[in-house]
């Protein structure tokens, strides 16, 4: 049985259907639903149907394959929704899946009676999320960025894709049904109207849909950056001790030293508050950055309870089980008496709902609170999370955009013990291997 | 300066040279932190007493500090939203005033310093003082008797400064207005004043449609307070002509009127969200108001059955006299709930045959409850495409029966004979107990002598402060605020099996505590707590638990 983190409801089950015309931002609100759903482990995935399209329609087709009078296109649209939602199902079934969505314009009210009928008939129900925009701005805002993402026009003249763009949103209009709250007050819907302007709720009835209700309510699309940064390297640091809650080191110091010239580097003159941990070394780190400071007690290290101010080497020796237990499955062991990756996600989530609405922000915290929020914006799976390496003295800066996030890192060129363990030993350190490269998502240049 | 941490003692930690000596003196040891994030002032000068009543109607203190607080800002006001008024629109029975005490209790409980004014309340209390008669047409929006619109003027004019008095002397952050405030003009008015003095105002309109819903609430409203010697029919009839006269009257709020509202029709079925402007604060109140459901149960609160050892690091299986302490618990739960459903059942439901039925025999109903017409309709709607399909176990049924218990083997165990009985039973990882850090399995007697300085940095502040490596309540009640809401939206009944430190933090909330309550809250394990439901305040019953008793 899946684990659910937010709603143990047993057996309930949620098909999230997009409605919307083309360029309403229904892929990029799928794509956020499904990152925020999996970070908190709830089993989720979006199922685009513009992908199965192209599976067995042609590869870049024009306006008029849109055309709801073209009776061939017609069918290889029907077809590809078909296989969408067939595998939507057996997604369902096959991996215990909790919350799914399908992506797609969903127009026609014939259209989602069928999706209706099909999920109650699976005991799955069915949440209509509909995103209506008459702000031209907007629109064309979003075309361009279809336009660069889209595999529809890969190496197609931009002019030329716009306007072809424009005359398929138009054939969609022909035939496009909103949600109608009268004729549709039966069902559990959503409309965004002009992205937040307004916002119509109807018959939400679970705390899950609530949540995600909520979730997109506060999604914004302004430009913006987050800095994120471990503290200096900590007494403890040297001492190879995990947890604990000891000050900085003389180089730890230093970099705090450095770091308002690193924000600044990177920053500019843009005004930022700080946020930290309640823990001294976080605190002593934010001590010469000239901005607002807040602490979380929530962006506390991960407590490693028993094994608190411990090195690996003694907890190897003394929990000999539990050292293995935890190599086998990071994410989910949870130390003697302390927590788990997973108890750190969770009360990690106010968090990150408030990085959603924030603008410019700068967390100082530890490293496996960072490996959790790092995984939130870049989408690392859990698997992975726990294992990546974020190395000391390293601000990093993450700038989400519609499609993804960019990362930059600005190294401070203070030297820094490393805090990283390879899995299978209780050695601390880098050592880069083939087999591991992966994880190391931020001293891998390449990934930059 | 207020007591409440503002940014600037918050942010600006500086270090002096001196205590990072001491840091590195004492490095590699649990150090406790220096900085205090909330003043030691904070504790208000209540009585630390529980009190049986509902908080909710009380007024903060200057200093005071909620029990969900996550930060504050130079002015005491959080989530950087400013002031807000919140005035109430609708008809009468549109449970205006169960709207505005749920807000006033969520929002105050996330450290938010809120008021909500009932216009009823100020009529009640200056016809009692003056022994006013208010005549009839008082309670149109428009009366038609000069007198009528003289003491309707001077009542609203006397909530309105105080409401102003409130943002301006008192640092209030939200007001919320309980009153009809149908006509469009009025709204336009309170929409220019509270702007005039840098206040946002937000309507929320209640809608009601479903005659169901109605009827129910003319039945609360014919024996409240206002109807008190009347006769029932009587009663009912005058509230019947408060409501037609201004339902004549009524303009609904419309996107033209180019004010910020929230829509909220049939308690929650539909919400519309127009012109939001004023982001996290509003987007949070509608999170919590598409959870608020009309009550028809209780919560009730009990704790688990004992184990041979107690230590917070072991997972203990019950011992014999826990084992029996969950059979009577069962029983006791199981008995109240089913008396107050037959009390309030106008049409039984053959409540002979379930009385007389074998608890264990092969005729026994899936559900030890009784059932009710909810029960019914349920059944009928099951596997029907055309309605949506009954979530099993969420408890968002009137006549749903849910038991959650903390992860802990003997609180689980405790629900056992629940599960026996097809009950449902969820663990909830939210009510792990409070993180004792270095005190775990430590007595009083032991902690002040080997944490001297520790034990009286806890007296000072026990809701805020953490021992080395452990939660704080503050940090209990944000790592289960989830559950809160999950609360809120369950409109039947539930049972919580929890640790004595998450009963507080929920306690808390339902009763409006104050973090210098919290602490000390009391749940023993021969009483068992019932939290009932009404739109003005919450009730609670204490139920002793017949321990000495044979189980069934």
């Amino acid at each position: 049985m899946p684990v659910y983190t937010v709603s143990n409801v047993q057996n309930l089950r949620i098909c999230v259907v997009m409605v919307g015309l083309p360029a309403r931002g229904k892929s990029f609100i799928s794509q956020k639903i499904v990152r925020y759903l999996s970070w908190l482990s709830i089993k989720s995935k979006s199922f685009n149907v513009g992908n199965y399209r192209r599976q067995t329609g042609p590869p870049q087709p024009n306006a008029e394959f849109f055309d709801a009078k073209n009776k061939e296109a017609y069918k290889i649209r029907q077809q590809a929704v078909t296989k969408a939602v067939e595998d939507m199902m057996n997604w369902f079934v096959a991996e215990q899946g909790v919350v799914a969505i399908l992506d797609a314009t969903n127009s026609t009210r014939e259209r989602r009676d069928w999706i209706l009928r099909l999920c109650r008939e699976n005991g799955i129900e069915p949440m209509f999320l509909e995103s209506w925009c008459d702000d031209q701005e907007l629109v064309l805002r979003n075309i361009t960025d279809v336009k660069q993402t889209s595999p529809d026009y890969v190496g197609v003249d931009p002019e030329v894709a716009k306007r072809d763009f424009l005359e398929r949103i138009a054939k969609y209009e022909e035939v496009y049904e909103p949600l109608d709250d009268n004729i549709d007050r039966d069902l559990t819907f959503v409309r965004l109207i002009n992205v937040a302007q307004q916002v119509i709720i109807n018959k939400i009835e679970t705390y899950l849909e609530s949540r995600v209700v909520f979730y997109v309510m506060n999604l914004h699309i302004k430009p913006r950056c987050i800095w994120l940064s471990r503290h200096g390297e900590s007494v403890y640091n040297i001492e190879k001790k995990i947890g604990g809650d000891s000050s900085l080191s003389p180089r730890g110091l230093q970099y705090a030293k450095k770091l308002p010239d690193l924000v600044r580097q990177s920053a500019g003159d843009a005004d930022l508050t700080v946020w930290t941990s309640t823990l001294i070394r976080t605190q002593e780190t934010a001590q010469f950055l000239p901005y607002k400071q807040l602490q979380w007690k929530a962006l506390d290290e991960l407590d490693a309870g028993v094994c608190d101010g411990m090195t690996y080497e003694e907890i190897e020796e003394k929990y000999p089980e539990d050292f293995k237990a935890r190599d086998e499955d990071k994410y989910e062991y949870r130390y003697r008496g302390g927590e788990s990756y997973r108890d750190v996600v969770i009360r990690l989530e106010p968090i990150i709902m408030e990085l959603e609405r924030q603008e410019n922000i700068l967390i100082i915290t530890h490293q496996a609170v960072l490996r959790c929020i790092y995984a939130y914006f870049m989408n690392v799976p859990q698997e992975e999370s726990p294992w990546m390496s974020i190395p000391l003295h390293t601000l990093i800066r993450l700038e989400p955009r519609a499609y993804g996030t960019k990362v930059t890192r600005i190294k401070a060129d203070i030297p820094a013990v490393s805090t990283y363990k390879e899995k299978g030993t209780s050695r601390v350190g880098e050592a880069l291997t083939e087999a591991t490269k992966s994880r190391h998502v931020l001293t891998n240049p390449s990934n930059d | 300066m207020s007591a409440i941490l503002s940014d600037d003692e918050e942010g600006n930690i500086s270090i002096s040279s001196q205590s990072l000596e001491h840091f590195k003196a004492t490095s590699g040891n649990h150090m406790a932190r220096i900085n205090k994030r909330w003043s030691s002032s904070s504790s208000d000068k209540r009585p630390k007493l529980a009190r049986p009543t509902d908080a909710v109607h009380e007024n903060i203190t200057a200093n005071f500090i909620s029990p969900g607080q996550l930060y504050s800002t130079e002015s005491g006001r959080l989530f950087h939203a400013g002031k807000i008024l919140i005035v109430l629109v609708g008809l009468p029975a549109t449970s205006k005033t169960l709207l505005s005490v749920a807000i006033t209790r969520y929002t105050k409980w996330l450290g938010v310093r809120t008021r909500s004014f009932h216009v009823s309340e100020y009529r009640r209390q200056k016809s009692n003082a003056d022994s006013i008669e208010f005549p009839n047409d008082y309670f149109s929006a428009k009366p038609t008797t000069e007198r009528g619109r003289k003491v309707r003027k001077e009542t609203i004019n006397q909530v309105l400064t105080d409401m102003i008095a409130f943002f301006d002397k008192d640092e209030g952050q939200l007001a919320i207005y309980d009153a009809l405030n149908i006509l469009e003009e009025e709204r336009s008015h309170l929409d220019k004043l509270f702007l005039g003095l840098n206040i946002k105002v937000l309507f929320i309109e209640s809608v009601i449609t479903d005659p169901q819903l109605i009827k129910h609430n003319v039945e609360m409203a014919s024996k409240s307070a206002d109807y008190q010697g009347w006769t029932k029919s009587e009663a009912k009839s005058d509230f019947m002509n408060r409501l037609m006269v201004n339902k004549k009257l009524y303009e609904e709020m419309k996107p033209e009127e180019n004010l910020s509202y929230l829509k909220y029709i049939n308690f929650g079925e539909k919400l519309i969200v127009n012109n939001n402007h004023y982001g996290y604060l509003i987007n949070k109140i509608v999170f919590f108001l598409m959870n608020l459901r009309d009550k028809k149960g209780c919560v009730y609160f009990a704790r688990c059955g004992t184990s041979d050892q107690d230590n917070y690091i072991d997972d203990e299986v019950l011992n014999v006299e826990g084992i029996h302490y969950s059979k009577v618990l069962t029983d006791l739960v199981l008995k109240t709930i089913n008396s107050r459903r037959i009390s309030q059942c106008s049409t039984p439901v053959d409540v002979g045959s379930w009385q007389n039925s074998p608890s264990s025999g092969p005729t026994r109903s899936a559900s030890p409850l009784i059932p009710t017409s909810a029960t019914l309709r349920r059944s009928e709607s099951t596997g029907n495409t055309s309605m949506r399909q009954p979530a099993s176990g969420d408890g968002g049924d009137e006549d749903s029966f849910v038991v959650w218990t903390a992860p802990r083997k003997r609180t689980y165990d405790t629900a056992m004979f629940f599960i026996e009985k097809g009950v449902n039973v969820r663990q909830c990882s939210q009510l792990q107990q409070l993180h004792p850090g270095v005190v775990a399995d430590v007595s009083e007697d032991e902690i002040k002598h080997n944490f001297p300085e520790e034990y009286k940095e806890c007296l000072k502040d026990p809701y805020h402060y953490r021992y080395p490596r452990a939660e704080s309540y503050h940090d209990l009640a944000v790592r289960m605020e989830p559950l809160l809401l999950e609360m809120e939206r369950m409109r039947g009944d539930i049972l919580i099996i929890g640790h004595e430190s998450t009963l507080r933090v929920l306690y808390g909330y339902l009763m409006a505590c104050s973090c210098s309550e919290i602490p000390s809250l009391k749940f023993t394990r021969n009483e068992l707590i019932e939290i009932s439901f009404s739109p003005y305040e919450n009730k609670v019953r204490r139920i002793p638990i017949p321990i000495n008793q044979k189980a069934s």
